[in-house]
């Protein structure tokens, strides 16, 4: 498989002097295309860290973050943003659509960003409308669509302009179980479609059988779980 | 078809900024208001101001005259002291000098029919009524040259105890008659202006003689050049000061506006009303930046340039100010409409507005400056904060 996304020896301090708090501590990682995975922990274990960096919002204090084998500049902004722009999908805990904008012209300026032609934005939007059955939410306004349906216009925005990385922050946190595991499945389902690796943040264990790889952390340390602890329950404590 | 509003990354702006602003329709309107009502008050104080100078020169610029000649050290038209009247024909023989005729000024009592004693600015006019009100509401300028007579404005009304045309009352403790109503003649003196003739002036007003004016008020030959003749007059006449009319206007200018507390108030005045109305609207426009603060991180997390951010603000900024400026201008338009003919009239200019207008714009993109500097401390990670 194709890789993607590399971290080596990537970690995360705040602090100076004496008083410095290792957030994260040489994570290694390497994800393939088409991959899903979920981030677990406890609070402030560093999941959201860990998310930030590999969506370019972060940098991290060591180590280096590879996409598509190149190495990214934490230190230029403007080429952090341009591959934000280019290779990144998120979604966001409360799927965070611009409330002025209608679900169209919220996905649409997506892909204008990205710098797809017309036509192309136009059969993007058409194809994930469609698949995520929202085509008659279309021309409605983010406060008049229920929690699970903006998550999925919020998965609609992430995939429009094809990014090879998606990643999602919590998706579930706002809705009903039932709503969140739709909508979980539908993220999983789009993203193995669109071939785009997918690293998904979440507190539910319930989630967990529905992912490729299921990645712990705790104080910073990064491991690898096998899906058969999900009966014991020891996430959080396995390394 | 996509939406037409996306069609470009600039019509990714102005969609993004637009609907921003226009979501919370309420707070658009109250915005734009806010602005509106803070330029009106910046421009009102400005009106103010314009309206004072042009009411302190007024009488001097619309003499229709060229040059005026005056005792040395005449600080304003209302304080001109004694001259001999035959400066009038030494002026006259000045080559380049079309006709001169003198201008009497002088402060006199007036008896009110009630009993109570105002002070009026008296001007006597020559021949050609240079110097005289330039618009009648009601009467003939011609009536002053009857005894006793003279004209008053007719915002002095009231004032006078003046309602009618041939009405009577007193000056210095003589009898005087109302001959007609000039219009617009605006005092700042507080001292209503009265127009009669030199030889009726010289009859009420005790402290000149008989052979004395304020004045001589020179028109030049056609094509003439002014200054010259000015410096002939000044060399071939002596003891008298010699000033065109635009000079002597911004001398009058500046010295109500410079040299007495009241001018200084009025421009303290219309400076603070600049800076509150410049604040309110900074304040105004920076505030909707906060309000869509998280937006703009979201936008920021999703790969828009900060550039492209910039671009919302200012359009944000300056289709607000813009909005607000115009309906400001139109309430500002409105009120010196209305206070034409009231004693403090707000008047403006061409430049006084275009400056006053790009003041404004000025004002919307520095706030929008101070909502930049915002965005870019923001950090796009607190998206994952919720």
């Amino acid at each position: 498989m194709k890789s993607i996304l590399t971290c080596q020896g990537i970690t995360k301090s705040y602090g100076s002097g004496d008083i410095i708090e290792n957030v994260l501590k040489q994570v290694d990682l390497e994800f393939f295309e088409g991959q899903a995975s979920v981030l677990i922990g406890p609070s402030g274990s560093g999941k959201t860290t860990l998310l930030s960096i590999l969506g370019c919002l972060l940098a991290p204090s060591e180590g280096q973050l590879l996409i598509a084998d190149q190495s990214v500049n934490f230190f230029d902004k403007s080429s952090l943003t341009e591959v934000r722009r280019q290779k990144l999908g998120f979604i966001f805990q409360h799927a965070q659509l611009l409330p002025f904008l209608t679900i169209e012209e919220n996905l649409a300026i997506v892909g204008r960003n990205a710098g797809m032609n017309d036509a192309d934005i136009k059969q993007r939007l058409d194809n994930l409308l469609q698949r995520l059955e929202l085509q008659a939410m279309r021309y409605k306004h983010p406060n008049q669509l229920s929690g699970g349906q903006r998550q999925r216009v919020a998965i609609a925005r992430a995939l429009l302009h094809r990014p090879s990385i998606v990643l999602a922050d919590e998706p579930t946190a706002a809705l009903d179980w039932l709503t969140g595991k739709t909508v979980v499945e539908l993220l999983l389902e789009q993203a193995r479609l669109e071939k785009a690796v997918l690293v998904v943040v979440t507190h539910d264990t319930r989630m967990l059988p529905l992912f490729d790889r299921i990645l712990s952390i705790a104080d910073g340390l990064l491991s690898e779980q096998q899906q058969t602890a999900i009966a014991d329950n020891t996430f959080y404590t396995q390394t | 078809m996509i939406p037409f509003l996306i069609n470009t990354m600039a019509s990714v702006v102005i969609a993004v900024s637009t609907k921003m602003l226009s979501h919370n329709r309420m707070r658009f309107v109250m915005t734009v208001t806010g602005i509106a009502i803070a330029f009106f008050l910046a421009a009102a104080q400005i009106g103010l101001l314009v309206g004072w100078i042009n009411t302190n020169s007024a009488i001097i610029n619309n003499a229709g005259v060229d040059i005026w000649v005056m005792a040395k050290e005449t600080r304003t038209l209302d304080y001109g002291t004694a001259i001999p009247r035959h400066r009038i024909q030494q002026v006259s023989s000045v080559k380049g000098v079309a006709w001169a005729e003198g201008m009497l000024v002088g402060w006199i009592n007036w008896q009110h029919p009630e009993g109570k004693h105002i002070t009026v600015e008296v001007i006597g006019l020559d021949n050609a009524n240079a110097g005289g009100p330039w618009r009648m509401a009601e009467g003939n300028i011609a009536s002053i040259r009857l005894p006793e007579t003279v004209i008053v404005d007719e915002l002095s009304k009231q004032a006078l105890g003046t309602l009618h045309v041939g009405d009577e009352a007193e000056m210095e403790g003589r009898r005087v008659i109302i001959g007609g109503f000039s219009q617009g003649v605006r005092t700042f003196t507080a001292a209503p202006f009265v127009f009669t003739s030199i030889e009726n002036a010289l009859d009420y007003v005790p402290y000149y003689h008989y052979d004395e004016i304020s004045y001589v008020l020179v028109r030049a030959v056609p094509n003439a050049n002014i200054l010259d003749i000015r410096d002939r007059i000044a060399q071939e006449v002596s003891d008298v000061e010699v000033l065109t009319t635009d000079e002597f206007a911004e001398r009058s200018v500046k010295y109500w506006m410079l040299e007495t507390g009241v001018g200084i108030t009025v421009i303290i005045t219309a400076a603070l009303g600049l800076l509150v109305g410049a604040v309110i609207m900074s304040q105004t426009l920076f505030a909707i930046t906060q309000d869509h603060i998280a937006n703009y991180a979201t936008l920021l997390a999703l790969g828009f340039h900060q550039k492209t951010l910039r671009q919302i603000v200012l359009t944000q900024s300056l289709s607000l100010g813009g909005l607000g400026i115009i309906v400001g201008l139109v309430l500002f338009f409105l009120a010196c409409n209305a206070s034409a003919r009231s004693p403090i009239p707000l008047e403006t200019t061409p430049m006084v507005t275009m400056g006053l207008v790009a003041f404004s714009l000025l004002c919307c993109i520095a706030s929008s400056w101070f909502s930049i500097r915002a965005i870019f401390k923001l950090d796009p990670v607190s998206v994952f904060h919720g």
